[in-house]
């Protein structure tokens, strides 16, 4: 295969870490450089701290570089110019698109792209699908609302800029959308590992369809949520699709920074568009080897309205420790994706507790359905935990045995006991978009 | 595998890419079907900067 067959950039994929450390370097100083000079935010910011853009050197200066998070996005918002904030770092009539986050964690942050950010949005992810193997032979499906979010928006400019043919399904119900990839043969499309699932159960139990054999999907993208780096939900996906299911990581104040490869072996990190650091949780380390987790601040080169400089995005994961991938990309890679988030690992009865390790064991065991809900509640003084599975019909008989290797299941692998109760397939909560599937009721010390 | 792309003649062809298009738009006389699409062209030839020349002088 030739390596243009297989790389959107085949000289930035592979470049040697060394040169591409130099090149991560040049452009850390640009973008430095860059939000110093014309982000009223980071001038205030890095001149507090005594930092101009000359002190950037090496790639270990930016320890020095003071990080930023979600909750200072918001205070910047709130000052002109509306609704940026005094982080916009072009003039506001250069901003060409707006879009906002979820606001999954509180106040959504706001934000601008100017023509050239929203070019270099649909680059980054031009990466993505070509390393998912899509081609202009490709019909992409997208099934998603293009609203106010980012969510797959850039995903779709990708596709049209790989070449593919890109149907929009937004305003279509799943039922439609799943008639309208049938009627069409598409052969990839794009969405949150709830969603893939939920298509796969509608297709199923609504429309008597088999996406295994009755649909023509070969691939799909999975993002918004970790599902396709957690082995038992991958399975699941692909064995409902009959596809290869890829991970892709992306978040709208930094861009889409990861990506599985064909060999599915962890995210790879796109370290000619990102640096990324991994720091211990408390004491804020730097964790540069493999073998211990720790929170992602991230860094964006080249995109310039709303820069994303040392931004801790509260994402856990680890480095891999596979220092060359078979693919060949010389990109870093994380092993199992994005574990979890700090904002999500909380204590239960004392023991650290990360909601991806309950979907793990979930969907590990098949006689149980895809949903699931885990509940945090306190009863005087002590923490409670209550898990809700639906069981699928064919399997009601056996529920005595199910409890058992599901409660054996969780103590292995989250150290807790639960209080499990077993509901009627269907009758649990479904999501379009992004679940909340672990609800924290305990009262805020 | 760098050495089987001819980068230099593509950094080469990309610069005069983007001097056509900034000289477009300084002449263009304010036209804003000129000026627009010049934007948009700027910001692929961007793209191909930093696809290909930014890593250049690395290489």
């Amino acid at each position: 295969m030739r390596n243009t067959e297989k790389y959107w950039n085949p000289i930035l994929e592979t470049l040697p870490r060394e040169k591409l450390q130099r090149l991560q370097l040049k452009k850390l100083q640009n973008i430095f450089k860059w939000a110093y000079e014309n982000s009223p935010f980071y001038h205030s910011l890095y001149h507090n701290a005594g930092l101009e853009p000359g002190d950037i050197k090496t790639l270990d200066d930016i320890r020095k570089v003071p990080k930023t998070e979600k909750s200072m996005l918001r205070v910047a918002q709130g000052i002109k110019p509306y609704p940026y904030g005094n982080i916009l770092s072009v003039p506001i009539e250069q901003v060409t698109e707006y879009r906002q986050t979820s606001g999954t964690t509180g106040q959504p942050v706001y934000h601008p792209e100017t023509w050239q950010d929203w070019e270099w949005s649909a680059e980054s992810w031009a990466y993505v699908l070509y390393a998912h193997s899509y081609r202009d032979y490709d019909r992409v499906f997208m099934p998603f609302g293009y609203s106010i979010y980012i969510a797959f928006w850039a995903g779709h400019y990708a596709a049209e800029k790989v070449g593919c043919e890109v149907v929009p399904g937004g305003v279509l119900d799943t039922e439609a959308r799943i008639l309208k990839m049938k009627e069409l043969g598409a052969t990839a499309f794009m969405a949150t590992p709830t969603y893939i699932l939920g298509m796969a159960d509608v297709a199923r139990n609504k429309l008597g369809l088999d996406p295994a054999k009755d649909l023509h999907i070969k691939k799909i993208t999975s993002a918004g949520e970790s599902g396709a780096s957690i082995p038992a939900t991958r399975k699941r996906m692909e064995e409902a699709w009959r596809a290869k299911v890829y991970d892709h990581a992306g978040a709208t104040e930094i861009g889409h920074w990861g990506y599985e490869c064909e060999a599915q072996c962890g995210l790879h990190v796109n370290e000619a568009f990102h640096l990324v650091e991994i720091e211990e949780i408390g004491t804020g380390a730097s964790i540069t080897n493999p073998g211990k987790s720790g929170s992602m601040v991230i860094t964006t080169f080249d995109r310039l309205a709303h820069p994303c400089i040392r931004f801790d995005s509260k994402d856990i994961i680890e480095w891999s420790p596979i220092e060359k991938c078979e693919c060949g990309r010389t990109f870093r890679l994380l092993k199992g994706g994005i574990i979890g988030r700090a904002d999500d690992i909380t204590k239960v009865k004392g023991v650290l507790l990360a909601p991806t390790a309950i979907e793990e064991v979930v969907r590990s065991i098949p006689e149980l359905g895809d949903e699931y809900e885990a509940i945090v509640t306190k009863k005087g003084d002590i923490d409670d935990i209550t898990l809700k599975v639906e069981i699928i019909p064919d399997f009601k008989r056996n529920v005595d045995a199910i409890e058992q290797k599901l409660a054996q299941q969780l103590r292995l692998k989250t150290n807790l006991r639960y209080n499990l109760e077993f509901h009627d397939y269907g009758t649990l909560p479904r999501y379009d978009v992004k679940a909340k599937r672990f609800k924290d009721l305990r009262p805020k010390e | 595998m760098v050495e089987e792309y001819k980068i230099g003649d593509m950094v080469e062809k990309i610069k005069i890419l983007k001097q056509t298009a900034t000289e477009l738009k300084r002449i263009s006389g304010g036209i804003q079907a000129v000026d627009r699409n010049v934007d948009r062209i700027l910001a692929s030839i961007k793209m191909l900067e930093i696809n290909i020349s930014d890593v250049a002088g690395i290489l």
